[in-house]
């Protein structure tokens, strides 16, 4: 393991976050209506001295209102799921670990699902009817994700292989009822979404005060995971010879599983079952930048964001003006690069 | 026995009299009752609601997998299907008990009526099938005379919409659209096409066009949406253009044209202030044509190959009732 340094890390961190900006850039460009790079950064500007009344057209407002946002969703969302994979990859030891594999989003889907099944007979206040399905769905992955850990521990603390065939039992028990509404329910046209968010979907227009939920929610749930890099270090040795470099294991892996956890609700909660990014980018930034999680979290962090704002722009124009799940596309592009960075491994 | 070819193409023999029927979609029931057959409805399907009397009936399980155990033990003469809801593999389980299928595919307003007469001829009730078609013909008359002198509105048809999902250009729904005086700015191939906020931004449609399934979140749905980011930049949202109309758009069944008279009424409230049976109105309006006057799109059904026609029924449409 190269020693990491300040620098390095600092430098490699602001490489991604170059590449960031430029698939950013993009992304803002490429659309439905045309923009210039220029109008763009005028915009953008104004936008930033909240002086958004002063934004010349209709096609600013898009920009502004639609595409700008869904890009920053695209971020949090990229960013959680590949900081919570390079958790559970390292709390579960095991490559294959994703952020779905201790059934949150299955849960989440389930949750999600429900309130859309009760939300015609009940009459709610507007502020709740606007958040109603993502809270449902994070609270579902929240109700999960209690149940894995209960069903998870050993002895009174959490055991890896417990905790990890107890979440992939609890998600397949909870796909199975998914499956179960679906097929009874298949006739009801209001269910018709279900479909669409099952699928992981980018398109969802938040309300400004879930947005700073998600933001806030992810840097405090991403700060504890880099809190405890270090000794996930130690870890991926053994859990009984970190114990005996001094790591509290069982404390570590309850911060660990409750912190990926919440990343993976938030993700969840408002874009559905995005697959692949959480299990490919940390094993590409895990090649590129080594198995240290004092980097690989942060770079995991910015490449997640990458790939999500990437292969988001890609679902919303390859067959505009259509749109494309944006699971579709990560899985497409997805699953032949985890062949393929297999194959690379043995040979 | 006698042979009849169904609207995939499909040749079928069924019984010279037919006395007992099951139907597998809600459209077909909704039509059986408009002929005035449905004592000849021995079953329908779970989600068959209208009229509500259809409820009554014995149900054998849904759209997608019904009971092919309980059809069978209805013994009926022949079942009905459609290609968009129902699929092959229903058909062909019924097939290899000895149980005819009629499948009826309309894919326009013109074709539904066609489609209905035909039914009527498989039940013995040409009768029938004529007077409600062209009673239905009528009302589609009217309603066109009225909205045919105003430009058609441009609206977007919500299907659902987070995500947002319409509906595409061949469908029956957006022919609907086109009687009732308006025209889809989607413009898309696929029956239900995913359509991105940008591009509706960019079209302004006039008006946002919701369904029956929806109607009982309406009023709130549309208050979220105002309040939502990135729908609030459209005109019809933030000045509440919204049309209203029952689940009745969505079923290719007879009543599908009271739902576009309705809508007609939402598009165009002007066209309906002026009584037609006296004169002119004020400012000027063209003539008024007769009630006889031809349809805008009187469409013969086309004919389609029947495999290919029958190896897609059951994809992703068949989560959408009809």
């Amino acid at each position: 393991m190269r020693p990491l340094t300040f620098t390095r890390l600092i430098v490699n961190c602001l490489y991604l976050a170059v590449i960031l900006f430029v698939v950013m850039v993009i992304a803002l460009k490429l659309g439905a209506v045309p923009v210039s790079l220029y109008g763009l950064a005028a915009d953008l500007l104004q936008v930033l001295f909240h002086r958004t009344s002063a934004l010349s057209s209709n096609y600013d407002l898009i920009v502004i209102d639609i595409r700008l946002p869904r890009i920053l969703l695209g971020i949090v969302v990229g960013a959680s799921l590949s900081v919570a994979g390079t958790a559970f990859q390292a709390l579960l030891r095991n490559p294959l670990a994703d952020p779905y594999i201790l059934g949150a989003s299955s849960g989440a889907s389930l949750g999600a699902i429900l309130t859309l099944i009760v939300q015609p007979y009940i009459a709610l206040p507007l502020a709740i009817s606007v958040v109603f399905t993502p809270v449902g769905a994070f609270v579902g992955a929240a109700v999960t994700i209690a149940a894995v850990y209960f069903l998870g521990r050993r002895d009174g603390t959490l055991d890896s292989n417990t905790l990890l065939l107890s979440g992939i039992v609890s998600g397949s028990f909870l796909s199975a009822i998914i499956m179960f509404l679906m097929s009874t329910l298949a006739g009801r046209g209001d269910l018709r979404g279900i479909l669409f968010w099952l699928m992981g979907d980018l398109s969802t227009t938040l309300q400004p005060s879930l947005r700073w939920v998600l933001g806030v929610g992810f840097l405090i749930a991403s700060g504890v995971i880099y809190s405890t890099a270090s000794d996930l270090n130690l870890m991926l040795n053994g859990e009984k010879e970190a114990m005996h470099l001094g790591v509290d294991v069982p404390r570590v892996r309850l911060v660990v599983y409750l912190a990926a956890s919440i990343l993976t609700g938030i993700a969840v909660s408002v874009s559905g079952a995005i697959g692949y990014v959480g299990l490919l980018v940390p094993h590409v930034m895990r090649l590129i930048f080594g198995s240290d999680h004092r980097i690989l979290i942060p770079t995991s962090a910015f490449g997640g964001a990458i790939a999500v704002v990437l292969a988001d722009t890609l679902a919303r124009t390859v067959v505009a003006p259509s749109e494309l799940p944006v699971g579709a596309m990560t899985a497409l592009a997805g699953a032949p690069l985890f062949i393929y960075l297999l194959r690379r491994k043995f040979a | 026995m006698r042979d009849v070819t169904d609207e995939l193409g499909r040749k079928i023999q069924i019984p010279q009299n037919i006395h007992r029927v099951v139907s597998l979609a809600p459209s077909v029931t909704e039509t059986l009752y408009a002929l005035g057959v449905q004592d000849r409805l021995v079953g329908d399907s779970d989600y068959c609601d209208y009229p509500p009397e259809a409820k009554q009936k014995p149900h054998v399980g849904g759209t997608i997998s019904p009971s092919i155990e309980t059809i069978a033990s209805l013994h009926p003469d022949v079942v009905l299907v459609t290609k968009g809801i129902n699929r092959l593999d229903t058909v062909n389980s019924l097939a290899s008990l000895g149980i005819p299928s009629y499948a009826m595919d309309p894919h326009s307003v013109a074709e539904i009526l066609t489609s209905t007469q035909r039914l009527a001829d498989l039940m013995g009730a040409a009768q029938a099938g004529d007077t409600l078609a062209t009673e239905l013909r009528r009302q589609l008359a009217e309603t066109h005379e009225r909205v045919a002198p105003y430009p058609p509105r441009r609206v977007l048809y919500v299907v659902w919409p987070q995500p947002l999902i319409s509906i595409g250009q061949d469908t029956f729904m957006a022919d609907a659209l086109r009687y009732s005086g308006a025209i889809s700015i989607v413009n898309e191939p696929q029956s239900w096409p995913q359509i991105s906020l940008e591009e509706v931004a960019r079209q302004q449609p006039e008006f946002l066009v919701f369904s029956g399934s929806h109607m009982a979140s309406a009023s709130v749905n549309i208050d979220a949406l105002a309040e939502s980011p990135g729908w609030r930049i459209l005109n019809a949202v933030r000045e509440r253009r919204f049309a209203n109309t029952s689940d009745a758009i969505e079923r290719t069944s007879p009543r599908i044209v009271s739902a576009i008279a309705e809508l007609a009424k939402q598009f165009h409230p002007e066209a309906f202030k002026v009584p037609t049976t006296f004169g002119f109105p004020a400012g000027g309006l063209p003539p008024i044509p007769t009630q006889d006057a031809p349809l805008p799109t009187e469409v013969k059904p086309t004919p389609r190959p029947p495999q290919a026609q029958l190896e897609s029924i059951g994809t992703a449409e068949c989560a959408c009732a009809r």
